[in-house]
């Protein structure tokens, strides 16, 4: 073992050291997993190692153009494995023991590769021609690499600039850098879900978050895993368990040309995200940190003391009965207490992140660890992740490359609980707070909270709810692979890899006593765990053969296989004597609440292969096939195919093109059609499963087992066949360039639960029908706006529209009302001709007058309606309003969004921002809506204020009334459109004089803000709330259940 | 090193080519019973038969439970006994109290599921209980026992279907294909639901007479007696219901009234004396999708807040005599809060609350919903009632054992006996009034009305402002709309 290995070995452990290291000790010790990082890396200098000496060679390399140095240029003595890099000042120097002559093999990214040829030991001076920008640049593709010259699919990175900006989950990041890709986070608080959609959603019911493909390992974001259903509330992101500053990149593949390699799995798009590596020659110790403080951007508008008590004498007066204030009585209430400030706070977010990262002629590695902290501005809520990484790489001979990489990270979340205040109410404890009367005090005189409530039956307080329940999500995620690139013969390479990602949860629920969690239960506690596993083998041949220099071959054969596995299991128990053992021993608990654990399994298998061919770098077409079989698919149909074919044409290359190319430095057309499909049912769905149930005899629980679902052999995927056509062109010298794509995706056979006539003992099966087809425009524009030798700027403008249809629900459906949350009229309905996420209610015109009844306008059947209700519109001929008067009100989907997002740079300066919004798409304000129906027990919104009473019969709501029903009214389907101020940075970078003296290769500092404002008409929270994150069908529904936030930052970047 | 490099190549390929052949497509669930492997011994046949008990007290989707809110809302909102309370914002819920339901309310169509959900496990019980061996058996009587104890909830609900919708699809087999078309069929007869209900029943009638230890709460053959005797006077087939109830009286199955009326609805005396079948619950851990409704009637000492139903006013508690000890088991106007040693008095339009499924054991009282009151399907009380009211009907006049039935009830109650000398007319109405106060909140009254005849329905819902709604189509449930959408060959009701 050499001194390189063994100080890999120290790393590693010291590594795993820091990711143990627990939160346990609390907020105060926030600094020692930063102290832990620096010891860790204190052994760093050494590695530089030395090589035994014969002679010297000598020489600098700089661009032809304008004679730059050239740092990082390979250079490769021809025949040998001896290969140097050059350092920043060009130069590079063997220390070897080959004679001349000899001839140097040089290659630089971006640059024509060249061979001279060398005669003696002076020192060379070479210089190499820059390439046309856009044609050599490589670019990642699924299983590979592709120049970009020869791509045919619609293939978008993230822009640089963008992966920088602080987020908790890199997610966050894919919004506004690339066009046609979506992201709306389920809340905002710390840790949470969010959903994204590449081209629209495919499915209605199953599956439409893309493909990730991180370093090589696929995994499908399955929030499940982080969700035993011990804890409550929104669910933990499992994206979030990855550490978004370890990312060099993110491509999305969007076309069926780029994403049909992935087959079944390719039909919502593929993100493909690879970490940051060690380079050549170059040692560098990088630490970046930031602190910031975050607040809450907005406050709902709520009733104060005198205007709820107001309401409540209101409500007396439509029921018939006695004021229950007196006018002194509501002047003396005042403004009561502000519950929503009392459960808000400033909070503090900050991130450290320190890497090591190098190489020499045979190894390249990375090592980097992270710290992240962020409090939720709501009380006792935050997240806090610790990771750490290995990627290394070395070639064992020049013929043989191993490699690793190892992601270890431990997150932690406390979310806000998820009691509901009613049992119609968000379970939510904010949602709790929002409805808790204002005439209640938070705190009593002497100092502890007030728990006295009269108009809730449990005697709490949602203050101390929110802060003594414990509802905590632990996650620890390894995601590792080993891989092997053998060189068979000149071009034919075979690469094995083995991968495996372990994702443990363990959650953690206690709700004292004293809290409505816990008071009917007399403590409620309870631990669940899930750990699934998925391993990963590839296998892959690829040949690259080249004839003349003029046909380019590129074939990709393959074969894979991923099996899955997870496991969960909760327990939990009631009536603790104390909470001295919070949740850690439910033996304490006096009654047991019976147990759960489930399992399930599945595999796929699949081969796959591609031919690229390219003749001259102009005309290029791809081939792709895949065929994937599914574990978890009927008997009949295990297997799918996935072919797909794409073309494109490099005009630019054409001989009559030269008289233009100084303005159109390049032009590309592309066109691919293709199908890719979609599985994404769990295990088990094709069986005909029996369930467990209960009954009791004699007070004693039995178990019982019977049917839930009938057997279907010939469930199947979904199959997305798409078809795009893009053209990429730039104009002068690559200063702007454009990339327009069009595209068309139908997708047929839907696993849909099919509707059964309810007297067969089973609600619907699972089966293959219906079709959805989405079809779009996207436009991608780049410019380097200014480009002088200090003053450089930097602009992306990303936009994207796309349609959404339902063409087809099967045979006799014409439409389906998805649940809604309990006790509610759904809002949306799922219906052919429509989009998903349409809303259907009725529409209103202002509130009834008593002439208007004596007219006889239509009136609302079922209920009472009198003057000062509101007055519902009947659609044309109805004399009354029903159901059937119920209407499409709009719906979630925008009719466009975009992004501008800029990098501007003078001398040391930067300043960057993103801008990015969405037009037309509404939100159904269900929080809202719950919030103005009057009661006697509850909070109201303070729209309730201006309500129609005699004395103002002008108002904007009708007239209090108990607890009337809550109908889907396009009062609360509100435009939701926005433009949002994502992110301003402000950096300063140190110039590199001073820091050449100490040493320092890069200190910059920097001041930046996160959604600085944001411009809408939507009255919630936030205009990008989508409560029920991972279904479909109920995309655009605000159930308010946490504030949006701002967020003030500082931070530094430092590179040794 | 470089010979070693085809080793380190090889060896990854062998790992790999053993990673290919471990995959295999097909599913072996680790977590999931699939039907091919179950319905092979007689525990097997035990569960099955326990999972159609489990239909009557639990919903599949977590919804409300038939026995313990759902059905509630079709035979009692909607009857001229109980209405919504404000604090229930469910307009299927309030539709139905007011009589203004439509084809497609949510609730019908739950009851509607329901029953067939019932119905269906009873079906598959039925049918793979038969095809297990009887050897398979330890005693062979039990194989018997089981399928006949399905036979009887699959009569319980056909009866329930058949009395609120008339002519239903008779389904009697578990499905065999997915392909909807080949499934749908047209409502069947009422007369062919009602022979296969009494030819369920009469199987049943051979089940054991009485329960002991862990069986106690499964269907009896004195159950299959009583709802054969209650679907015979629904019939009015007074002589073949008279020879059903003989047999209760005479087949020493040893019923009798609880002497305090209280304890019907006691934890402490379920599965009594006067219990013939129940629908059970527990106070559980929290065991998934068994939840007594009923019992939030009371969920607050909050006077500003209701419990989700009341009656539909105050003339419902004014039927009572002021010496019937019923009145005071069936509605409550206070609670005693241990918390603060203070007693709420609640007064407001919407009282007296009901009380009859008000778990008190329970501390604190805001945990109604793991309430371990069962619900009474068939009582004694019935039995004495039924009787009189077939004496009455087949004689032309109430004998004396007639009045001794209705009697034995109102003393109970601690009510004075009937006026002697009612011609029949006049005791059949004291009859059925007799049953309304007995059974508010059991999921009778709105059959009852009906069972006079549609009119009786919509002159005893007008009596109220908020029912006025009623017209004689009433008197059938609408088919759900969507199960007509889904099966052309279903009819709609007539009005509907």
């Amino acid at each position: 073992m050499n001194q390189h290995q063994r100080y890999n070995i120290y790393l590693l452990t010291s590594l795993t050291a820091f990711i143990s290291f627990r939160k346990r000790s609390g907020k105060k010790n926030q600094i020692l997993p930063v102290l832990l990082l620096g010891i860790l890396f204190t052994g760093i200098p050494f590695l530089l190692s030395a090589q035994t000496k014969e002679v010297v060679l000598t020489g600098r390399i700089t661009d032809s153009k304008n004679n730059d140095p050239l740092a990082g240029v390979v250079v490769h003595i021809k025949g040998t494995t001896h290969q140097v890099l050059t350092d920043e000042k060009g130069d590079f120097k063997f220390i070897t023991g080959q004679q001349v002559p000899l001839v140097y093999e040089l290659s630089y990214v971006g640059f024509k590769s060249k061979e001279v040829s060398i005669t003696n030991y002076d020192f060379t001076q070479i210089s190499l021609d820059n390439n046309n920008k856009g044609l050599s640049e490589v670019v990642v593709v699924g299983y590979g690499t592709q120049r970009r010259s020869d791509v045919t699919g619609s293939i978008a990175s993230v822009p640089k600039g963008l992966l920088s900006i602080p987020a908790t989950s890199f997610d966050n990041l894919l919004q506004g850098g690339v066009s046609g890709v979506s992201v709306t986070q389920s809340s905002a608080q710390p840790g949470a879900t969010s959903t994204i959609r590449i081209r629209g959603g495919n499915s209605i019911t199953f599956g439409n978050d893309p493909l990730y493909v991180i370093d090589g390992f696929i995994s499908y974001n399955n929030n499940a895993f982080s969700n035993s259903g011990a804890a409550t509330g929104s669910k933990v992101s499992a994206l979030a368990t990855i550490n978004p500053s370890d990312i060099e990149s993110i491509e999305i593949l969007k076309d069926a040309s780029a994403t049909a390699i992935y087959g079944s799995r390719g039909a919502n798009g593929v993100v493909i995200v690879t970490t940051r590596r060690g380079k050549k020659g170059v040692d560098e110790i990088n630490y970046s940190g930031y602190y910031g403080s975050q607040s809450a951007s907005k406050k709902l508008s709520l009733l104060n003391g005198s205007q709820w008590a107001s309401l409540v004498n209101d409500i007396n007066l439509s029921d018939g009965v006695a004021k229950t204030y007196s006018d002194s009585a509501i002047n003396s209430f005042g403004k009561g207490s502000d519950w929503q400030s009392a459960g808000l706070r400033t909070a503090p977010v900050q991130n450290h992140e320190l890497s090591v990262s190098g190489g020499d002629e045979k190894s390249r590695y990375l090592i980097s660890g992270n710290y992240y902290n962020q409090d939720g501005v709501v009380l006792n809520t935050n997240f806090i992740r610790y990771s750490g990484r290995l990627n290394y790489e070395r070639n064992v001979s020049d013929n043989l490359k191993i490699g690793t990489n190892i992601y270890v990270s431990k997150s932690v979340q406390n979310g806000l609980a998820g009691a509901a205040i009613t049992s119609i109410s968000p379970a939510s404890a904010w949602a709790t707070l929002l409805q808790t009367v204002p005439i209640v005090p938070i705190k009593n005189p002497d100092g502890s909270y007030n728990t006295v409530n009269p108009y809730i039956t449990t005697p709490t307080n949602p203050i101390q709810d929110i802060t003594n329940t414990t509802n905590e999500t632990n996650i620890t995620r390894t995601l590792g692979n080993l891989y092997l690139e053998y060189k068979i013969l000149n071009g034919l390479t075979l690469k094995v890899t083995g991968g495996v990602d372990l994702f443990n949860t363990k959650q953690n629920y206690y709700a004292p006593i004293n809290t409505s969690g816990g008071y009917a239960s007399g403590g409620f506690a309870s631990v669940g765990t899930v750990a699934a596993t998925s391993w990963l083998n590839e296998n892959t041949l690829t040949y690259d053969h080249s004839i003349q220099e003029k046909h380019f071959f590129t074939i990709l054969a393959g074969y894979t296989t991923q099996s899955q596995n997870d496991e969960s299991a909760v327990a939990s128990a009631q009536k603790f004597p104390n909470d001295l053992t919070s949740y850690n021993n439910l033996a304490y608990g006096a009654t047991a609440v019976l147990p759960s654990s489930n399992s399930h399994s599945s595999t796929l298998n699949s081969f796959l292969g591609r031919i690229s061919y390219s003749y001259l770098h102009k005309y290029n077409i791809t081939i792709s096939e895949r065929a994937d079989g599914a574990s978890v698919l009927g008997s009949n149909n295990k297997w799918g195919y996935f072919p797909s074919v794409g073309v494109s044409w490099n005009a630019s290359q054409e001989d009559f093109f030269k008289p233009i190319s100084e303005t159109v430095s390049n032009l590309k057309i592309r066109a691919s059609a293709g199908q890719t499909g979609n599985s994404n049912v769990p295990p088990y769905s094709s069986l005909a499963a029996l369930t467990p149930t209960n009954y009791y005899f004699n007070n004693t629980l039995v178990t019982g087992i019977a049917p839930v679902q009938l057997a279907n052999p010939d469930l199947k995927w979904e199959t997305t066949t798409q078809y795009d056509a893009g053209l990429d062109v730039s104009f002068f010298k690559s200063r702007i360039s454009l990339i327009f794509d069009a595209y068309y995706k139908k997708t047929t056979d839907l696993l849909l639960n099919v509707p059964f006539p309810l007297y067969t003992g089973y609600a619907s099966v699972l089966e293959n029908v219906g079709s959805v087809e989405n079809k779009g425009i996207e436009i991608s524009l780049n410019a380097d706006v200014i480009r002088s030798k200090d003053f450089i700027w930097h602009a992306n403008i990303v936009f994207a529209k796309n349609e959404n249809k339902i063409l087809s629900l099967g045979k006799g459906t014409q439409n389906f009302t998805p649940t809604a949350p309990t006790g509610q009229q759904s809002p949306v309905i799922v219906q052919v001709g429509l989009p998903l996420g349409t809303f259907w209610g009725y529409s209103t015109n202002g509130l009834l007058t008593a002439d208007d009844i004596a007219k006889g306008v239509p009136l609302l059947t079922g209920v009472p309606q009198k003057a000062g209700d509101r007055r519902y519109v009947a659609l044309n001929g109805h004399t009354s309003v029903t159901s059937s008067d119920k209407h499409n009100l709009g719906s979630s989907q925008p009719k466009f969004t975009y992004g501008f997002s800029n990098t501007i740079s003078y001398k040391g300066f930067d300043l960057s921002f993103l801008l990015q919004g969405s037009y037309g798409n509404k939100l159904f304000n269900q929080f809202e809506q719950i919030a103005e129906k009057p009661t006697l027990a509850l909070n109201a919104a303070g729209t309730l204020a201006n309500r129609w009473t005699v004395a103002n019969p002008n108002g904007l709501n009708p007239r209090a009334t108990n607890s009337p029903v809550p109908q889907v009214i396009d009062r609360y389907v509100e435009d939701a459109s926005y433009l949002r101020l994502k992110n301003l940075t402000l950096g300063y970078n140190l110039p590199k004089e001073w820091l050449s003296k100490i040493h320092v290769k890069l200190f910059r500092v920097y001041v930046g803000a996160q959604n600085l404002f944001t411009i809408t008409h939507y009255t919630g929270y936030d205009p990008e709330a989508n409560y029920f994150d991972g279904d479909n069908t109920k995309q655009g529904i605000d159930f308010g259940v946490y504030p949006a936030v701002r967020t003030y930052l500082v931070g530094v970047n430092l590179a040794l | 090193m470089n010979k070693h490099i085809k080793y380190i190549v090889l060896s990854f390929i062998l790992i790999s080519s053993t990673f290919i052949s471990c995959n295999k497509l097909v599913e072996n669930p680790d977590s999931v019973i699939v039907s091919s492997q179950f319905y092979q011994t007689s525990s097997d046949a035990v569960a099955a038969v326990n999972a159609v008990y489990n239909t009557l007290n639990s919903d599949p989707l977590g919804d409300f439970p038939m026995y313990g809110r759902q059905l509630n809302l079709l035979t009692d909102n909607a009857s001229d006994n109980q209405n919504f309370s404000p604090s229930n914002t469910n307009p299927d819920v309030r539709a139905l109290s007011t009589v203004t339901y439509v084809s497609i309310n949510g609730r019908i169509l739950k009851n509607w599921q329901q029953h067939y959900f019932g119905i269906n496990r009873a079906n598959i019980a039925i049918d793979n209980i038969a095809a297990i061996p009887a050897t398979a058996f330890p005693n062979p009587a039990q194989q018997t026992q089981l399928i006949n104890e399905a036979k009887f909830i699959r009569a319980l609900l056909y009866f329930n279907l058949v009395r609120l919708f008339g002519a239903v699809p008779l389904i009697l087999h578990n499905p065999t294909s997915v392909d909807v078309s080949s499934l749908q069929i047209p409502r069947t007869p009422v007369d062919s639901v009602y022979g296969q209900i009494i030819s369920d029943l009469k199987d049943a009638t051979g089940l054991p007479a009485t329960y002991t230890g862990a069986n106690i709460g499964r269907a009896s053959g004195g159950a299959a007696h009583t709802l054969l005797a209650k679907v015979y006077v629904t019939r009015k087939q007074w002589a073949l219901a008279q020879t059903e109830l003989q047999s209760i009286f005479s087949g020493g199955y040893g019923y009798a009234l609880f002497a305090n009326f209280k304890d019907v609805f006691q934890k402490a005396t379920k599965n009594g004396i006067e219990h013939i079948f129940s629908v059970q619950y527990a106070t559980n851990g929290g065991e998934a999708n068994t939840t007594q409704y009923l019992s939030q009637s009371f969920n607050s000492f909050n006077t500003g807040t209701y419990p989700i139903d009341i009656p539909s006013d105050s003339s419902i508690s004014a039927l009572f005599d002021t010496t019937d000890t019923r009145k005071a088991v069936t509605f409550y106007t206070s609670q005693f809060n241990a918390l603060n040693g203070q007693t709420i008095i609640y007064h407001n339009p919407y009282t007296p609350y009901f009380n009859k499924f008000v778990d008190y054991t329970l501390s604190p009282l805001n945990n109604q919903t793991i309430s371990g009151i069962n619900f009474p399907v068939l009582r004694y009380a019935e039995v004495l009632l039924l009787n009189a009211e077939v004496l009455n009907e087949i004689n032309g006049a109430p004998t004396a054992e007639a009045y001794s039935a209705i009697n034995q009830v109102r003393a109970r109650a601690h009510v004075s006996d009937l006026t002697p000398g009612l011609g029949q007319s006049d005791f059949r109405d004291s009859v059925f009034l007799e049953r309304r106060k007995e059974f508010i909140q059991e999921g009778q009254r709105w059959f009852d009305l009906v069972r006079q005849g549609g009119q009786v329905l919509v002159d005893a819902l007008k009596v109220f402002p908020a029912k006025q709604a009623a017209t004689l189509k009433d008197s059938l449930y609408p088919i759900p709309l969507t199960e007509i959408q889904l099966d052309p060959l279903l009819t709609q009701n007539p009005g509907w």
